[in-house]
Parts: C-alpha cells; sequence; structure tokens
C-alpha cells in the first residue's frame, strides 16, 4: 500500500523530502513490512537491527546502573555539597615569569605535604590552569587551622646541634628521636633553604641498597656549609635539617665539605630519601603561593543545598513529564523512557569519573544537569514534532517513523554540536566552578546523542510498524492522520480530480 | 475539519516591529550597563562573603553588633531567608583568610551560632581578574568556534545572524542585572555562557529548517525568502513552544526551591532563555531574511512575488492548508 501511496501521493510540502530520499527508502520500508506481518516468528533485517540495537542499550544501561548504585557513595559529592574547606592558591615568581610544570608539580608535591599533616585523608590537591593550586579538605570544619597550614611558608633551615638551647630537645634529638619541635628563639640556623640549588636522590656508596640524598647549595651556601662542617667534623658533630620549627634529620658530619655538594647518608630507603628530599625541596619553593579563594562550608549547610536542588530537579522532571503526557498522550512514554535512558547513562558516566577522581558533584554542576536535562527532553520533542509533521504531510505511520527520526535527530545533533561546542569551551578555558559546569554540560548532551540513536529512533520505529497505526488516538496521531486526510483532499479538489475521499492517504495509514 | 495546524503566524510580516522592541531593550540595557553599572561579587573584586543560616531570631542589629566586635564594624549586612530560616548576607573587604575565618567564628561565638550555621569564602584580590580573563576567553573560543561550525555546516550569514541574536540575549541579561543590581559571581557567568548556548540551540533549529525549505520547498506558495522564512518558523513552532516549556519548568523550580547558588543559575537562565527563544525568530530570522534577500537570486524572486512588501500571504488568519496546493501534477 506505502508503494501505492508513493505513486499516488500528490506533490504538496511533503514533496521535498521525497524529492531527496524518500523513495527509496519508503519503499524499502513497505517490502520489509510484509514478511515481518506473515511471518512473525523470523525478524526481518531493519526490525532485528532495531532490536538489536535497543538490546546493546539495555546492556549499557545495567552495566552503568552496576556502576552507580548506591547512588550516594558512587558519585563523589563536592566540596560544597558535603563541607569542608576549600582553598584555590596562586603561584607567582619574584622575577614576574610564568613557572613552568615541572615548579607547579613540585609546589603541588609540598602542599600535599602540608595538607597530610592535616591528616585529611580525602583530600585532593590539584593543579588548575597554568598558575594554581586548589585544596579540597573534605570535612575539614576546623577552617583556621587548615588555612594556616597550608599557608605556612616551609622554611628550612639548618642548626649546629650546639646551638640548640633547649636541653629537652637537645636529649631528643641524641637519643634519635623524630619530628623533635624546636621553639623560636632557642636556636639560631647557619643557614637557611634559600642556599640549596638542588636536590637529587642516588644509590648510596657506602652500604648497598640504602639511597642518599645529595644536596647542591649555591657559593654563598657551599663557604657557610665549608666552614661549618670544617669546625665539626674532628667531632663528627650533627647537624639539624629544621623545616618549620620541626627536626626532620640530624645526621653527623662525617668530613669537611667543600664545594658545596653534600651528601646526606643514614641507610634510608628510596621513600624515606624522597621524603627527606621533599622536605629539602619545601624550603626553596620553587614559587611563593599566594591565596586566591578560601571557601570554607558547614557540612549540613551544603547538605541542605544539595537536597534542595534534588528536590527542583525531581519536582521539575514531574512536571515535564505530565505536561508531555498532556501533549504527546501515548508517545508521551516514549519521551519518559528517553528520559530514564539518558539518566542512567549519565549517572553511569559521572559515576564512572567519580571513581578515578575526576568528577565531582557541585552545586553548580547540579544546575548543569538540571538543564540538560531540558536539552534531553528537547531532542525527544524536536523527533515526535518531525514524526507528527511527516504524517501530517502525508506519509504513513511507519514511513514517517523512518524519515521523521532521522530529520529530527538530524536537527537534534546539529543544536547538541552547537552546546558541546560551548560547554567544551567552558571546560577547557574556564576554571573553577566554571570548568566543573562544563563538563556535566558536556557529558550531558554526549549521554543525549546516544540516547537518540540507541533507544529514541529504534523504540518509535518499532512502534510505529503496528503499534501506533492500529491505536492512532493513544499515541496521540489521530489529529494528524485527520489533517493529512484533509490536506489530500484539498489537493485533490483543487486538481479536479474525482476520486473518492476513501483512497485519501491517511486511510491507508491508518489501513 | 480545520485543525490548529493551518494556521501561519505573520513572524516575518511583524519584523520591524520585532526589530525595533530589540533595538529599544538593547539600548536600554546598555544604558543601565553605563548608569548604573553591574555589581560585582567579591569573587571578581575580592574580599570576604560570610553567609549565617538559621540564626532564629537574632536581629541585624546584633549581628552588626558582633561583628563590629571583631574589627569587621566596615562590613555590610543583609537578611536572607533560605527555606523559610532567616540568614544573613555579610560582606567585607577582608582578604586574609586566617583573619576572615577568625572573625566569623568569634562572631559566631558571641551570637550562639555554631560552625554548621555559617560558611565563610575568601577571595584573594587578583583571582577575580584571573576568573574574568579565562571567563571572556571561554566566551572568545566558543563564538569562533561557533561561526566556524555554523558557516560549514549551514552558511556564513546564518552564523553572523546567529551570533548577533546570541550577542541581543547577552546584552539584554547584563542589562537586566545592571538595572536590579543584582550581584555577578561566577556562578553567573557560567550561566551566561549557558545562554549563549540555548541561544544558538533554538536559532540553529530554525535556520536548519529555513535551510532545509529554501533549497527544496517548491509549493507555489513560499516564493521569497521572507515568506520561507515564515513558513519555516511556523513549521517549529510547537517544537518551539513545547521545548521552551520544558525547560523553562525546572529553571523555574530551581528559582523557587533551589538554594542560594542555584537561584544565581536560575535567574540569569531564567532571563535567557526567554530572549534567546524570542531572539531566534524575532531577530536572528528577520536579519537573515532581509540579508540574504539581498542575494540576486532572492532579490529576483522578492521583485517578482514582492509579497512580504505588502504583507503577504500570511495574514495571521491567514489558512495555508487552501492554498497550500500543488501546481504541477
Amino acid at each position: 500500500m506505502a508503494q501505492k501511496q508513493d505513486r499516488e501521493a500528490p506533490k504538496t510540502g511533503l514533496d521535498r523530502w521525497n524529492a531527496t530520499e524518500s523513495k527509496s527508502r519508503g519503499s524499502k520500508g513497505a517490502r520489509s513490512a510484509r514478511p515481518g506481518r506473515t511471518k512473525r516468528r523470523r525478524m526481518n533485517p531493519t526490525v532485528r537491527r532495531y532490536v538489536s540495537t535497543l538490546v546493546v542499550t539495555a546492556v549499557v544501561c545495567l552495566a552503568c546502573a552496576f556502576c552507580f548504585t548506591p547512588l550516594g557513595e558512587r558519585i563523589t559529592t563536592g566540596l560544597d555539597i558535603q563541607g569542608g574547606v576549600s582553598v584555590i592558591l596562586t603561584a607567582s615568581k619574584q622575577d614576574g615569569s610564568a613557572p613552568t610544570a615541572d615548579e607547579m608539580n613540585t609546589a603541588k608535591t609540598i602542599v600535599e605535604k602540608r595538607v597530610n599533616t592535616l591528616g585529611a585523608s580525602e583530600a585532593t590537591v590539584q593543579i588548575q590552569g597554568s598558575n594554581s593550586i586548589l585544596v579540597q579538605i573534605p570535612g575539614a570544619t576546623d577552617a583556621d587551622s587548615a588555612v594556616q597550614t597550608i599557608g605556612q611558608t616551609g622554611h628550612l633551615e639548618f642548626v649546629r646541634l650546639d646551638d640548640i638551647g633547649d636541653a629537652d630537645a637537645l636529649a631528643k634529638i641524641e637519643a634519635g628521636a623524630s619530628n623533635v619541635k624546636l621553639e623560636q628563639g632557642t636556636y639560631t640556623a647557619f643557614l637557611d633553604g634559600s642556599y640549596i640549588q638542588s636536590t637529587s636522590i642516588a644509590q648510596s656508596s657506602t652500604s648497598v641498597g640504602t639511597y642518599a640524598v645529595n644536596v647542591t647549595f649555591n657559593s654563598e651556601g657551599a663557604d657557610i656549609f665549608d666552614k661549618v662542617t670544617k669546625e665539626l667534623a674532628p667531632t663528627k658533630g650533627q647537624i639539624c635539617i629544621v623545616l618549620d620549627g620541626v627536626v626532620q634529620s640530624a645526621p653527623a658530619v662525617q668530613e669537611e665539605i667543600s664545594g658545596g655538594k653534600v651528601s646526606i647518608t643514614g641507610n634510608f630507603t628510596s621513600d624515606a630519601a624522597q621524603e627527606l628530599k621533599t622536605v629539602l625541596d619545601s624550603g626553596s619553593l620553587p614559587v611563593s603561593l599566594n591565596y586566591s579563594e578560601s571557601r570554607v562550608v558547614g557540612p549540613t549547610l551544603g547538605q541542605d543545598s544539595l537536597n534542595q536542588g534534588i528536590l527542583a530537579l525531581v519536582i521539575g522532571v514531574a512536571i515535564v513529564i505530565v505536561y508531555l503526557f498532556f501533549f504527546y498522550r501515548g508517545l508521551g512514554i516514549l519521551t519518559l523512557g528517553s528520559l530514564v535512558v539518558f539518566a542512567v547513562l549519565y549517572l553511569g558516566l559521572l559515576a564512572i569519573l567519580s571513581h578515578y577522581g575526576m568528577f565531582s558533584l557541585s552545586l553548580p554542576g547540579l544546575a548543569g544537569m538540571v538543564l540538560t536535562t531540558g536539552s534531553a527532553a528537547d531532542s525527544s520533542i524536536l523527533v515526535l514534532e518531525r514524526f507528527r509533521e511527516e504524517i501530517r504531510m502525508g506519509r504513513t505511520v511507519k514511513n514517517a517513523s523512518v524519515s521523521g527520526a532521522r530529520h529530527g535527530i538530524m536537527t537534534s545533533l546539529d543544536a547538541d554540536i552547537v552546546t558541546l561546542v560551548t560547554a567544551l569551551a567552558l571546560f577547557f578555558v574556564g576554571t573553577g566552578t566554571v570548568k566543573g559546569f562544563g563538563l556535566t554540560l558536556a557529558l550531558g548532551v554526549a549521554c543525549d546523542i546516544v540516547t537518540m540513536f540507541g533507544f529514541k529512533a529504534p523504540t518509535l520505529r518499532l512502534l510505529a510498524a503496528h503499534v501506533i497505526p492500529s491505536h492512532p488516538g493513544f499515541w496521540g496521531v489521530d489529529q494528524d492522520i485527520v489533517e493529512a486526510e484533509r490536506r489530500s483532499q484539498e489537493a485533490q479538489k483543487a486538481r479536479g480530480a474525482k476520486v473518492p475521499a476513501s483512497s485519501a492517504k491517511g486511510g491507508e495509514a491508518r489501513a | 475539519m480545520r485543525s490548529h495546524f493551518s494556521h501561519e503566524i505573520s513572524f516575518i510580516g511583524h519584523r520591524k516591529q520585532f526589530l525595533t522592541l530589540s533595538c529599544i531593550l538593547v539600548i536600554l540595557s546598555i544604558v543601565g550597563l553605563a548608569v548604573r553599572g553591574l555589581v560585582f561579587g567579591i569573587e571578581f573584586t575580592g574580599g570576604t562573603e560570610i553567609d549565617f543560616y538559621q540564626t532564629g531570631n537574632i536581629t541585624i542589629e546584633q549581628m552588626r553588633d558582633a561583628l563590629a566586635a571583631t574589627d569587621e564594624g566596615t562590613a555590610t549586612v543583609q537578611t536572607t531567608t533560605t527555606q523559610g530560616e532567616a540568614g544573613f548576607l555579610v560582606r567585607s573587604d577582608t582578604t586574609d583568610p586566617t583573619t576572615a575565618n577568625a572573625h566569623a567564628q568569634a562572631a559566631a561565638e558571641s551570637l550562639g551560632l555554631t560552625s554548621d550555621n555559617y560558611t565563610v569564602t575568601t577571595i584573594g584580590p587578583d583571582w577575580g581578574a584571573d576568573t574574568t580573563r579565562s571567563s571572556l576567553m571561554a566566551f572568545g573560543v566558543a563564538i569562533l568556534l561557533i561561526i566556524a561550525y555554523v558557516s560549514f555546516r549551514y552558511e556564513f550569514k546564518m552564523s553572523i545572524t546567529a551570533v548577533i541574536a546570541l550577542i541581543h540575549d547577552l546584552v539584554i541579561t547584563l542589562g537586566v542585572y545592571a538595572w536590579f543590581q543584582i550581584d555577578i559571581s561566577p556562578n553567573v557567568i557560567a550561566a551566561l555562557l549557558t545562554i549563549m548556548g540555548y541561544s544558538l540551540y533554538d536559532t540553529v533549529v530554525e535556520f536548519n529548517r529555513m535551510n532545509e525549505n529554501a533549497k527544496q520547498l517548491r509549493d507555489g506558495v513560499h516564493h521569497t525568502y521572507f515568506e520561507i522564512c515564515n513558513f519555516s518558523i511556523n513549521e517549529v513552532i510547537v517544537r518551539t513552544i513545547n521545548t521552551t516549556i520544558v525547560t523553562l519548568v525546572p529553571v523555574i523550580c530551581m528559582l523557587a526551591i533551589g538554594g542560594a547558588t542555584l537561584k544565581d543559575f536560575a535567574f540569569a537562565i531564567l532571563v535567557g532563555e526567554i530572549l534567546g527563544t524570542y531572539s531566534s525568530f524575532a531577530v536572528a530570522s528577520p536579519l537573515l531574511a532581509i540579508w540574504k534577500t539581498r542575494e540576486p537570486k532572492w532579490a529576483k524572486l522578492e521583485a517578482k512575488y514582492g509579497s512580504a512588501q505588502k504583507a503577504p500571504v500570511t495574514p495571521a488568519t491567514g489558512k495555508v492548508g487552501e492554498k497550500n496546493e500543488p501546481k504541477e501534477g
């Protein structure tokens, strides 16, 4: 029947689509429809393709659902939601030049070390952009101490043991205790970290399997160190390496050291040597760090905001669904299904990214999610509108489902790509909240595109094969079919053809 | 039986009114920006913002006294309401986070509040410049990419008119912020960039149809670019209305019940979304049609059929169906 219609179709508005592609499509669809109807057991290739697409989508959805349950644990919540301290430090150099990537990495390591002393296990330290470091300490409530610890400038000093006045501390150091705290004013340093030129780790030459930390001083530092070691060498006196008032290590001087190259040995393991190196590096921070932003959020406040956001999302989506059912009737189920598939894919993706520490849900991110849900609903509307429009133009329901979905998706893709371009620009160029917002937006658009191809189009086409034509009223296309009938009649009247109204296309579409 | 699909609303016929309205709005916005200026949040100027929540019966005087006792006497204090609970928003120019935290803690303690009752945000003085710069760069990069994509996919004239409509939306949204003196936060910047996406989304959907119709529509009724343009807008009108409702509902929900952060977004997006829909048929499409009609091909058709001049095929009551007849068998 569809073939007959193709031949008889009057050249109305639909003609412009017929001209380009529907002839071949339409007749193909008609041919493939027949065997499906007679031999129900064997699916024809088109139907099989749709079904297998849906099966793949279902499997992906199940995998996603597995990824994100339980929801609360699998999706990392940002600091503005779970509460805590967030600090952004900006690095700058004294000579005004931009810090290099290496310098930023060193600075990051140092900040990490400081943050860890706060005992915050989930703290994250990230480099943002070319010169910022973002520190997030979830659950930290003592904002003051957190801010102070991160902000202190690591001050590295070299102190002769015999310059330490505090007898208690002295005794502890001699006994080999680590992390002995020295009070300000009880000691005098002969050198500080600013004289260090570079540090490195090497295999110890004296005992196999242990490591040494090599320090190179600049010429001024070398001279001072030479003088001090000359005095200490005969008695094997100790030099304390003091970071921020805490003795980190107190190696004994074995010999006079000139030339500024010092090797600190002490049966260090690789890790211990690395740690000492970090301490030494801390004192010679390659960049100076300044506060750019500090944010302290009470834990319950964030949770309240999250609940409000989720409530807004739920109410918003519920109203949208009711509206879609009202407007599209049965086809609203398709939209609802698309939204569910979209949500499952989206949450799955976010859970996977959370797992790898690449995503945490912030309030702006939540807003981004609400917005992308809007555009996911929009792509359904685009497809359904095009589908109904093509029915009005005189296509059969089945043909309209094939070409309507395709045209709708093409339009939607163009619009999605434009949104994606914006989102990616936000993600790559923006910083902070803007960045997180761009990421959720881009992921949402990606999920929407997958939903269109993986669920919306095949489902609509499968339904259009038999289910929709037999119950046009329920699926909300009856009015479109009536419209098509009317247009066709008018067209025939205009042509003066004496064709009985019963052969109007609307009737065929229903048959 | 006449169905509701057969009416064609004359959008393009009213292009002069639409464009005049848009011009007035843009001028008003620019005046607003020049006279009242934008209020930048502390993220741009540097300073400290302390949000107190669930403060119960504490009065604004008590709050001011408590702050004055901690050397924050110059801070501005506003009352806020979150989910029916009273609160305060305190802004000061303290840029040292340690001091700011200590002050907030002291003030909270003197008022009998715990650390659960407030958040402190301190922004260093240089950060705002960085944020602005990176946001402007993101904006510039996005605009260039969009022009490139739309030119590649459709045509250059479409990309330019789409961008003009977009700038129209952004300027008016900023104008609203200037006239109502609402703070600009980084969230608002993110929202402005989203408006960009939405505005283009609507415009692209309409241009998509115009592009298709300009190439393939031969119904014997719509000859000139103005007519094709108007017909295309009408073809997608149901989708435009539905999409606008569907995207506005969650935004309105956010505005109604979302927290302060979400409201920042929601307001900008509400304004931008309405403008984005409006500008797609009232700014982008008419401008494109005017521009396209200057091309020899369309100018000839315009001279021949010229209906757009004497308002048209499409009076608001016109029944397209009656005229939508095939000329050839």
